[in-house]
């Protein structure tokens, strides 16, 4: 893209030619911060539903000012011709009347027609809503593309863009515990369903293990935010920062590591904390691996608001330690979440980790236990503990 | 940085689809195929959420680019 953009400026700077971007894209504000970053100031539209069904990205075409398709573009090289046949050329309009506008479908009348119809109805429902719902709209999508798959599972753009609006939720103030793990699941049931879709693949990667992916999938953002800083800029803020997963190197093996501390309380003798201060949640990508493969667990450890609970971040790191059953690996046993700089903090704390199935096994589902152990406070200037909370990572082994 | 171009994503799809890296030099379809109008489905504009579509350029000669920035 920056190099269409570099290529095609002379153009866009003299009203030859505009350049305009559809985003595919789970959190699409990062691609407005790799705009800034690149000073490609297009106008972007958001298709994080994939409503286009583009198979794949990216895709450049040359639209003429009817809004026809002239040429599916191939990299730079096209440029050149881009100039001769594309620009220097005249086009009659096939679209009588004026262009359509983009107006409002009657939601309510598509709601009424899913409720009398079928799956397809709900899909339109959904797809519409997804545009063109209200702000507070995420609940509504999940429930329409939730009503498709239930009735057809075998829909898989219904099955994407469910993940997409779980997702969605998850990052959302409105999220619920199980949010991000439907979204992985749906995203993996599409896939099942077509494995060719690129995106529908990409999605699941780039917060899947480092095994299956293809490249860190946000790594650019702290250049692009050095870059943009130093030009006295101040970057976009982004809703959502990337991390764990999102920031991975892939790799070609799974690499364990051997651990060199002592289990910290290997006989359980420190308090437990239930969730009465800390809530986990824990998503495997992919929920299911076949023998031999690799699931990243990604576990979040949610201070209770309700409670006032925060970490006390004056002692030492969070631990996460691991204990795989036989058969089972586990990159490291012992992980560490660092200490923010200041005494108490509120944030979410985050800890990937990534284990691997025994290549043979009777058992279809292992339970991996761990623990966490933290400092935490109960309330403004309350009592600060010492605590440990057991964690129980499922695995699952899919069916051959 | 490849993965920004249209080599690393539409090659690895075409190798994809077609089996095997002998066939990466091929574009794979994209399923907008020239000649046909660009559908006119309206998505929320990245700026502030109001619905727009490619319809909104008529008159302009447009690169449309279908893109991720991962």
């Amino acid at each position: 893209m920056p190099g269409w953009h570099e290529a095609t400026k002379e153009l866009q700077d003299a009203g030859e030619i505009q350049m305009v971007g559809i985003i595919q894209e789970q959190h699409p504000d990062r691609a407005a911060l790799f705009m800034q970053w690149k000073e490609m100031g297009w106008p972007l539209m958001v298709d994080s539903y994939n409503l286009l069904e583009a198979p794949y990205v990216p895709i450049s075409l040359a639209l003429d000012e009817h809004g026809v398709i002239q040429q599916v573009l191939r990299p730079l090289e096209d440029v050149g011709e881009l100039d001769e046949a594309f620009l220097s050329s005249t086009f009659d309009d096939p679209v009588t009347g004026p262009p359509p506008v983009a107006t409002s479908p009657d939601l309510e009348t598509l709601r009424t027609r899913a409720q009398q119809g079928g799956p397809d109805d709900w899909l339109a429902y959904g797809n519409a809503l997804a545009t063109w719902g209200p702000e507070d709209r995420i609940d509504a999508v999940v429930d329409a593309f939730s009503r498709v798959v239930e009735a057809d599972p075998d829909k898989g753009w219904a099955q994407f863009r469910l993940g997409v609006a779980h997702r969605a939720r998850y990052d959302s103030s409105d999220r619920e515990p199980a949010d991000f793990q439907k979204a992985v699941d749906h995203w993996s049931a599409a896939l099942a369903l077509d494995p060719n879709q690129y995106i529908w693949r990409r999605r699941i990667q780039q917060y899947g293990p480092r095994l299956d992916k293809p490249y860190p999938f946000y790594d650019w953002v702290i250049q692009a935010r050095e870059e943009i800083a130093a030009r006295g800029e101040e970057p976009l803020r982004l809703a959502v920062e990337p991390r764990g997963a999102e920031f991975a190197e892939p790799a070609r093996e799974f690499v364990t590591l051997e651990t060199t501390v002592a289990e910290p309380d290997p006989q359980g003798r420190v308090l437990r904390d239930e969730g009465d201060f800390i809530i986990l949640e824990s998503t495997a990508v992919p929920r299911e691996v076949g023998f031999g493969e690799v699931a990243r667990f990604h576990l979040v450890f949610r201070p209770i608001a309700a409670k006032k609970a925060h970490w006390n971040n004056e002692a030492e790191e969070m631990v996460l330690w691991v204990d795989p059953p036989r058969g089972w690996e586990v990159e490291s046993q012992m992980l560490t979440h660092p200490l923010p700089p200041d005494l108490v903090s509120q944030e979410d704390r985050i800890i990937e980790v990534e284990v691997r199935a025994p290549t043979r096994s009777l058992r279809r589902t292992a339970t991996i236990p761990a623990y966490a152990l933290y400092y935490v406070c109960e309330d403004v200037n309350g009592i600060c503990m010492y605590r440990r909370q057991d964690v129980e990572l499922t695995a699952r082994i899919r069916s051959r | 940085m490849a993965r920004f171009g249209w080599t690393a994503g539409a090659m690895a799809a075409a190798s994809l689809l077609a089996g095997g890296p002998a066939a990466a030099q091929e574009l794979p379809p994209t399923g907008f195929d020239p000649g046909g109008v660009f559908p006119t489905t309206a998505f929320p504009s990245l700026e502030d959420g109001t619905p727009m579509s490619v319809a909104d350029f008529r008159g302009k000669r447009v690169i449309l680019h279908v893109f991720a920035s991962w």
